[in-house]
């Protein structure tokens, strides 16, 4: 994928139609575009917050990191997550003693024949998630970058990352020709994390943007961008979020 | 619920839980097991000719996406995203039956979907 500039994202969208694109440059020239796919950071902000007042409403358990002495800041969630034991490389050695975790070796089997169903009682290895919500100053949208360890403190491989990104979504990101799920720099913290890379974002969000403009709704941004990416790196976004978040003003 | 075969030839014959809603069985029914789903293209997404299906209320987003995209004949690598309430992608595990108790009106579920390419 190559870099696009921020000026560029919007205009060059080779998949709309000669009158869509006609209709967008009359909407942005000289006045404020409600079907922007971008997002300046004060926008960002509110969207945030009034994300989080729901969150904290239902216990969705996301809270806004301040970065001291800046007036940045970001969302963060921390989740524990059972997954299939199958998900974590069996090469990496870990104690079959450790009471965090069992591999898949430890595996009851209960066939039931007789109502034809296998049930299997399968242990599941818990990993720890951490998601964060940034914003890109040189994309102008917001990015999700993540961190997974395994319960005593392993950080996760790329590739046990890989299989435990939705089946959804997992072929089709993987036939990208380029890094899709890559590892970076948190641009705050330091650290290492995951990054979804946004450089698809106005795919997805244009046509939830321009549904809104259609039907003269204002919506929130995080709200539908967090609907779309979360799944793909198994954070549930619950659907209350949809009818109670509303939009910055 | 088992998992349709992913042949690329299979229709919408094979696939029994999503049917057209106009061989849907009318009638009052409090344990009407399938809802109506009334899809509507967005973007550069193909419209699809038929637009109104009875799905059943256990099949999953990520089902009836997959459904959508072999109907459509999306290539590999394009992904398909399915909106609800205009501007909220369910989660692929959502039941379409729990959407349509929250979002459902006038009998039906109305679901907006998109597509793009593969990310990256």
């Amino acid at each position: 994928m190559f870099l696009m500039t921020a000026t560029s994202l919007c205009s060059s969208n080779v998949y709309m139609s000669d009158s869509r694109r006609f209709k967008s440059y009359n909407k942005m020239a000289g006045e404020r575009n409600p079907a922007s796919c971008y997002l300046d950071e004060r926008t960002f902000q509110l969207c945030c917050q009034l994300f989080l007042q729901h969150s904290e409403t239902i216990q969705d358990g996301w809270s806004w990191e301040q970065i001291k002495g800046t007036d940045e800041g970001f969302m963060k969630k921390t989740v524990l997550m059972p997954v299939k034991p199958s998900v974590l490389h069996k090469q990496h050695e870990y104690s079959i003693q450790d009471e965090n975790m069992v591999t898949d070796d430890i595996q009851a089997n209960v066939e039931d024949e007789t109502a034809g169903v296998q049930a299997v009682c399968e242990i599941h290895a818990v990993l720890r998630y951490e998601y964060h919500v940034l914003y890109s100053c040189s994309y102008q949208i917001p990015v999700l970058y993540f961190r997974a360890s395994t319960l005593d403190g392993r950080p996760l491989s790329l590739e046990e990352v890989w299989s435990n990104v939705h089946p959804n979504y997992r072929q089709r990101l993987q036939q990208g020709p380029w890094d899709t799920l890559t590892q970076q720099e948190h641009p705050l913290l330091g650290q290492p994390f995951f990054m979804l890379h946004p450089c698809r974002t106005e795919e997805f969000m244009k046509p939830a943007l321009d549904l809104a403009q259609a039907e003269n709704k204002r919506m929130n941004y995080i709200v539908t961008w967090l609907s779309v990416v979360g799944p793909v790196l198994r954070l549930d976004v619950p659907l209350s979020y949809s009818t109670e978040v509303s939009a910055p003003d | 619920m088992s998992d349709n075969a992913e042949s690329p030839t299979e229709t919408q014959k094979d696939d029994p839980s999503i049917q057209h809603a106009a061989t849907e069985q009318t009638g009052a029914s409090d344990e009407k097991k399938k809802i109506d789903v009334l899809l509507k293209a967005v973007g550069d997404a193909p419209i699809m000719k038929t637009k109104k299906w009875s799905v059943e209320r256990g099949r999953t987003v990520q089902s009836l996406a997959q459904f959508i995209s072999r109907f459509l004949k999306l290539e590999a690598s394009e992904q398909l995203f399915i909106y609800v309430n205009q501007s909220f992608a369910p989660s692929p595990d959502q039941e379409v039956g729990v959407l349509f108790e929250c979002f459902g009106s006038d009998g039906k579920l109305v679901l907006h979907y998109c597509k793009s390419q593969a990310w990256g």
